[in-house]
């Protein structure tokens, strides 16, 4: 690789010469080179004041940054943990025979594709999930990533049109609103958007395509919504592009005969031609009287996502028109103490997970007398099972920048920043440009709305590393720091950012604080439980037949949400427990389905709020799995610094291990128990100390799961070391197993009943899911 | 100024100040490994561990600021458990030998890899000096002893063992030994020693050192018991045990030969002498007459201390249990006079403590270069003729073959300290293959064995602190972070001003001087 110097310093000249400068300069040469070469490096190093030491040590620590180029395309597979509970490892493994990678290699032979884990991909719905550069594919199973692979070398070679949409000036028949959340996109949303434009500029459509936000079904994207001016609106689910053009004629007509005509034409030449296997568009419409539409959405009570689906993300003078900014005119008028008395007054606690009274928290702050003072907007959510934040950033960027606009009107600070996760690119695409804006539009920067009061953000774009969403190690990595978090006190609120007092919200928390100035304390705090006030935005997904982004009163029950909003267990499988909080919150049994979601009683069972994820789990999920999938999780992401992290999260995951792969030993559970106690008694920050819960949960609870596994059974049949898989009578001999068996552990014999090699199987399921005579058993 | 309590006692110290340093000024010592007073805090051993016991609530001494009517203690048995368990961890993930194994296999605790050292830069009279500190007899016992020590040594996994024994003959036959470690000046006190073979001796060797008036008795004309009487001439130049016991006799122990002790002499030299060690080889009719516990087959001793039911009678050698190995009964020996030093002293009888010691498995096959770099490629070197000692020559060639297994730091790491002194167990927590050991030489003056490193970081604070070009930095993160240079530079590159600074800080044996003190 030869590195231009020339190219180096223009990026430098960009980025800055401080010390702080250093995550943004690596971000940018590795945009540039595809990895980070020596000599850019070396150079950085020579020509401003970051040391070999800080530039190694910092970009060796964030998982963002390659030292070793990657391949033409990168495929990540998502092991976020709905994509767990469905088997994304078998997936992630499939790929590994697929592309013939060897030991410790991540690139295959010819340099194409790179293969890499991803802690979220946000689509839990759409679980497992696998994406190709930008390209995503869900509901990937260990059979299909052949197909996978060459759909996207397909795509490669197609080229793309592009359609031009025509308006004909502000005369609109009518409105198109298309969900262009992360989620939504990653089920094909894009594709559909496409296809939606094509139809409207070929039949010459006076349609305004309105791209909106996350809608929260995420269970039934692609969603599309049509609404015709004077009539009923309609919602379409699941829609594929092939579908859009009958969709779109159902409503609109073309604006002449002629086009109607060849319109016509063109339809039954296209059915001929195509192969699509069309059934009629009454299959895709949700009627929202329907009981299913009306149980997801009508328990949810909207705060941090009004207006969703509704609303365009970036369109300021939309957000104004629908009440937007009220809160902040409101603010202006009280004197900073009575906004911190009205947060105080609506009992809101910080939505990160911890749970701190946000109220308190600003007026610590407010009450500091250094100045500058900072504020940050927590956006690096990093739970593997939840994408509240990011939806949130991406659909409601106005309403965020508003909340830190009252909050730093009520603490005095004079600058902020957003700290958003580096895998969130649309957020910070979108959150930059409603900055942009709203400093249009005198929002943001100096005299906001003529009062006098300045404020102004910046976006910090996280590098990989789930700490650094600990506000102490997010204040180092703003700090262009290793992601070390330090003791606490000092707060944050004392002495934070460089030294100054700091308030760091999340963004939840922040998307919530206009509502309440706006429609007043008592509002807010009439809805939820004595010590959890108002609604909590959860990423609800797993094993359930109905999931997707919900907003709940606080104290709703675990069975409202998985049986009315979730539609109950899917496949008609058992609820067996949920998973709340994820790597730092715990497993709550089916027989405790009645407690209410505060953070109080969450607690009480070992559990946390955490950041909402969601995961339902049914009897099919093994819980010593599940606790050594978290642990797994947790034992990556701990940044080394303390021993009873570094090692003990290690020790814990090693003795999970051995109970997963049949290598018990005597005192393992017992040792385990220790470590767990240990490890949260001993840790120097949040991320060590709730590392133990899922495990210290499952243990609660499930604890005759782990004995069994001590002996060496897996009472859910998931640990592959512990399992075999056999054909049962049900066989018909189609060969199909034996086809595409990746270990040639099923002999070839046709209209025989099959039988696997228990040696060479490899556990890797293929069979089980290409038997269409449900003939693998597996015990 | 913030006024706090500290294991009970007030102490008013400034603002700003840790809890580490108001306990330190209170007179409490706390442990702590990634504490530096060099550098800013770092927070991560987590052995500073304290309790603040107003809220319950543990917290790390070094970083937690003094408020007011704070009230810590710094020791009890949560705050123990808690510094063992984190010790236990460490230990689970560092990988070296403290004492090398040769040492540890050796019932008399010699220190076997200083006396290779030296006798491998031809320092022949300070080699016999090491070996002397435990074994009092080197010219016999490097004829007769078995060698346990051979059987452990490390270099046996990459072709044959050192020769050590050979080598240990060498030191006792060509080494200087005048004044190697004088006697102290007679303190008084009197133990009476009864038997003369190997375990006599040599409880009363050091017994005479240590400063008592150290006599023995023998019923035999000639003192050397089994040495003297069972072991056959051409196996055992007697002249050589002579000429060693002469050095025992210069020493200033006193030989009263011919002198049979019967039960009623027994009575009187324990009512006369301060103490007694019976060292009398075998369990006789007559010897379990004299008052100890005993069974047919050996007198009773505590195991740590060789104190038998008298509390001042001591026995060691074959007498407490026959195993018929010189060199064990010379250990017991020398442990036995340790015991009755404590007891005549008024300390409390522990015995000779066994310090805590870091040990891994064999080695791996990608290890042998890495110990190697410290030693030479040669085959074993074996005397031409069977029987036959070393030259000069040849003793420097067999002693460079030596792998320098135990630790630069034997004596200054603090992992080793706390984890004697926590009881920890370094086994506990292994689970996995451990990692392969890696050593780096490159440096004029530093060695860094990264498997030894507790991630604490002093090193990478102390070369940022004084402002190193490259220094040395933290790579990756989590259970596999560990320290090294930046882009993969030399060590000779990354220490030009800090070298000698950081290894002297380091806590562990991660990074240390090359040089060899006399240790």
């Amino acid at each position: 690789m030869i590195v231009n110097i020339n190219d180096i310093d223009q990026i430098i000249d960009l980025k800055g010469r401080g010390k702080t400068a250093v995550i943004p300069l690596l971000q940018a040469i590795q945009a540039r080179y595809n990895f980070l070469p020596e000599e850019a490096l070396k150079r950085v190093c020579d020509t401003t004041d970051i040391t070999a030491s800080e530039i190694i040590g910092v970009a060796s620590f964030y998982h963002q940054f390659r030292f070793e180029p990657a391949g033409k395309h990168v495929i990540r597979v998502c092991v976020g943990t709905a994509c767990h509970v469905k088997g994304s490892l078998l997936v992630y493994d499939s790929f590994r025979r697929e592309l013939k990678l060897g030991k410790e290699r991540h690139t295959d032979e010819a340099g194409d594709f790179t293969l890499e884990k991803v802690s979220c991909l946000g689509c839990c719905t759409l679980a497992p999930v696998v994406q190709i550069d930008r390209v995503t594919y869900g509901h990937v199973s260990s059979d299909k990533v052949d197909q996978v692979v060459h759909d996207f070398q397909r795509r490669g070679r197609k080229s793309q049109k592009k359609a031009v949409v025509r308006m004909n000036g502000d005369k609109t028949d009518g409105e198109i609103r298309i969900g262009l959340g992360s989620c939504c996109v990653a089920s094909g949303s894009e594709e559909v958007r496409k296809a939606i434009e094509e139809t409207v500029s070929l039949h010459h459509l006076n349609v305004k395509i309105k791209h909106v936000g996350c809608v929260g079904m995420c269970h039934q994207v692609p969603l599309m919504e049509v609404v015709p001016v004077n009539k009923d609106a309609s919602l379409y689910a699941k829609v594929k592009p092939e579908d859009v053009k009958s969709i779109i004629h159902r409503h609109f007509k073309p604006d002449n005969l002629l086009q109607r005509i060849r319109l016509k034409l063109f339809d039954s030449l296209e059915s001929v031609q195509s192969d699509t296997n069309w059934s009629g568009i009454e299959r895709y419409s949700l009627d929202m009287r329907e009981k299913h539409v009306s149980q997801f959405l009508g328990n949810q009570i909207p705060i941090a996502t009004e207006y969703r689906g509704v609303i365009n993300p970036l369109d300021i003078e939309e957000y104004i028109s629908k009440r937007g900014f009220l809160g902040l005119k409101k603010a202006l008028k009280l004197t900073p103490s009575q906004v911190i008395e009205e947060i105080k007054e609506s009992g809101i606690r910080g939505r990160g997970g911890a749970g701190f009274p946000t109220g308190d928290k600003w007026e610590t702050v407010a009450r500091q007398e250094v100045h500058p003072k900072y504020l940050i907007c927590n956006g690096d959510e990093g739970d593997p099972g939840a994408f509240m934040d990011r939806m949130l950033l991406e659909s409601y960027p106005y309403r965020i920048i508003e909340g830190m606009l009252i909050a730093a009107y009520a603490t005095g600070a004079d600058s902020g920043y957003f700290y958003i996760r580096a895998e969130y690119p649309l957020a910070v695409t979108r959150m930059r440009e409603a900055i942009r804006m709203s400093e249009e539009h005198g929002f943001l920067g100096k005299n906001i709305l003529n009062t006098g009061f300045s404020f102004e953000v910046n976006i910090y774009e996280g590098a990989g590393a789930f700490v650094c969403g600990e506000e102490t190690a997010l204040i180092a990595s703003i700090e262009g720091k290793r992601g070390f978090p330090r003791l606490r006190p000092p707060y944050p609120a004392q002495k934070g950012l460089w030294d100054k007092p700091t308030l760091v919200n999340n963004a939840e928390t922040y998307a919530q604080v206009a509502y309440i100035i706006r429609e007043g304390s008592r509002k807010f705090s009439s809805i939820g439980t004595e010590n959890s006030r108002g609604t909590k935005v959860f990423a609800l997904a797993g094993k359930i037949n109905r999931g997707g982004l919900i907003e709940v009163p606080m104290g709703i029950t675990i069975r409202k949400v998985v049986e009315d909003i979730g539609g109950g267990i899917a496949e008609g499988r058992k609820f067996k427990a949920v998973q709340i909080g994820g790597p730092s919150g715990g497993c709550i049994p089916h027989w405790l389905a009645d407690t209410p979601i505060d953070f109080h009683s969450l607690h009480e069972l070992g559990a946390m709020m955490g950041s909402g994820g969601m995961v339902v789990l049914d009897e099919t999920d093994c819980m010593v799995d599940m606790a050594r999938y978290f642990l797994s999780f947790t034992q990556n992401e701990s940044c080394g610094k303390c021993t009873f992290c570094r090692i003990g999260t290690r020790k814990m995951l090693d003795i999970l291990d051995r109970l997963c792969t049949g290598k018990t030993g005597a005192n393992d559970l017992e040792e385990l128990e220790k470590l767990a106690e240990w490890t949260k008694k001993g840790s120097l920050c949040g991320l060590g100390r709730t590392a133990p819960n899922p495990v210290l949960s499952t243990l609660a609870y499930f604890r005759e799961e782990y004995e069994a596994h001590a002996r060496g059974v897996c009472p859910a049949t998931r640990c592959r070391d512990l399992i075999t898989y056999s054909v049962n009578d049900n066989c018909i001999g189609c060969t199909l197993c034996s086809q595409r068996c990746p270990a040639d552990a099923i002999a070839f014999t046709p209209h025989v009943k099959h039988e696997i090699q228990t040696d060479k199987c490899i556990r890797c399921n293929t069979c089980r899911q290409v038997c269409p005579a449900d003939a693998i058993t597996v015990k | 100024m913030v006024s706090i309590k500290i294991n009970g006692k007030t102490v008013e110290v400034e603002q700003g100040t840790t809890v580490l340093k108001a306990a330190e000024k209170a007179g409490f010592t706390v442990p702590a490994m990634c504490h530096n007073d060099d550098v800013e805090q770092f927070t991560s051993c987590m052995i500073c561990i304290v309790k603040e016991i107003s809220q319950n609530r543990l917290i790390p001494s070094c970083s937690v600021e003094v408020t007011d009517g704070m009230n810590v203690v710094t020791e009890d048995g949560e705050i123990a458990e808690a510094r063992k368990m984190a010790l236990e961890l460490l230990l689970s993930d560092h990988v070296g030998d403290c004492e090398a194994p040769c040492r540890l296999a050796c019932p008399a605790h010699m220190n076997i890899p200083l006396m290779n050292r030296l006798l491998a830069e031809g320092k022949t009279d300070e080699a016999l000096k090491v070996v002397r500190n435990d074994i009092v007899l080197p010219s016999v016992l490097g004829r007769i002893c078995p060698a346990p020590c051979e059987n452990a040594c490390r270099r046996k996994t990459i072709n044959d063992a050192v020769s050590i024994c050979l080598l240990k003959r060498f030191a006792g036959d060509e080494g200087q030994i005048t004044a190697s470690q004088p006697s102290l000046p007679l303190n008084g006190k009197r133990v009476a020693v009864i038997g003369c073979g190997p375990a006599g001796l040599s409880a009363a060797y050091y017994l005479r050192l240590k400063g008592y008036r150290s006599v023995i008795l023998d019923r035999n004309e000639i003192p050397g018991g089994t040495l003297h009487y069972s072991i056959p001439d051409d196996r055992l130049d007697k002249a050589l045990l002579e000429r060693e016991i002469l050095f025992i006799r210069d020493a200033g122990v006193e030989f009263r030969l011919n002198t049979e002790v019967k039960a009623h002499g027994f009575s009187s030299l324990v009512k006369e002498y301060d103490a007694v060690v019976i060292a009398t080889g075998d369990i006789t009719e007559e010897v379990s007459s004299w008052g100890p516990d005993h069974n047919d087959k050996q007198l009773l001793v505590d195991r740590n201390t060789f104190q038998t039911s008298l509390p001042n009678v001591f026995a060691a050698g074959n007498v407490t249990r026959s195993a018929r190995l010189a060199i064990r009964s010379l250990g017991q020996g020398k442990e036995a006079a340790f015991s009755i030093n404590q007891l005549l002293n008024g300390r409390p009888l522990t015995g000779e403590s066994r310090p805590f010691n870091s040990r891994f498995g064999k080695l791996m096959q990608e290890e042998f270069a890495e110990y190697l770099k410290e030693s030479t490629a040669e085959k074993r070197l074996l005397p031409e003729q069977e029987g036959a000692s070393f030259t000069k020559d040849e003793v420097r060639k067999e002693a460079a073959r030596c792998l320098h297994c135990d630790c630069r730091k034997l004596n200054d790491c603090r992992l080793r300290d706390y984890s004697g002194m926590y009881h920890a167990s370094q086994k506990r927590f292994i689970y996995q293959e451990r990692k392969p050991v890696k050593k780096y030489f490159q440096h004029d003056i530093v060695v860094y064995e990264p498997e030894k490193c507790i991630k604490c970081g002093i090193c990478v604070r102390l070369t940022a602190k004084y402002q190193e070009k490259l220094g040395l930095t933290f790579i990756g993160r989590g259970f596999d972070v560990r320290i090294g240079v930046p882009f993969n530079e030399l060590l000779e590159k990354s220490l030009v001003k800090t070298a000698r600074l950081v290894a002297e800080a380091c806590p562990t044996g991660a990074l240390s001087l090359k040089e060899h003190k006399n240790n």
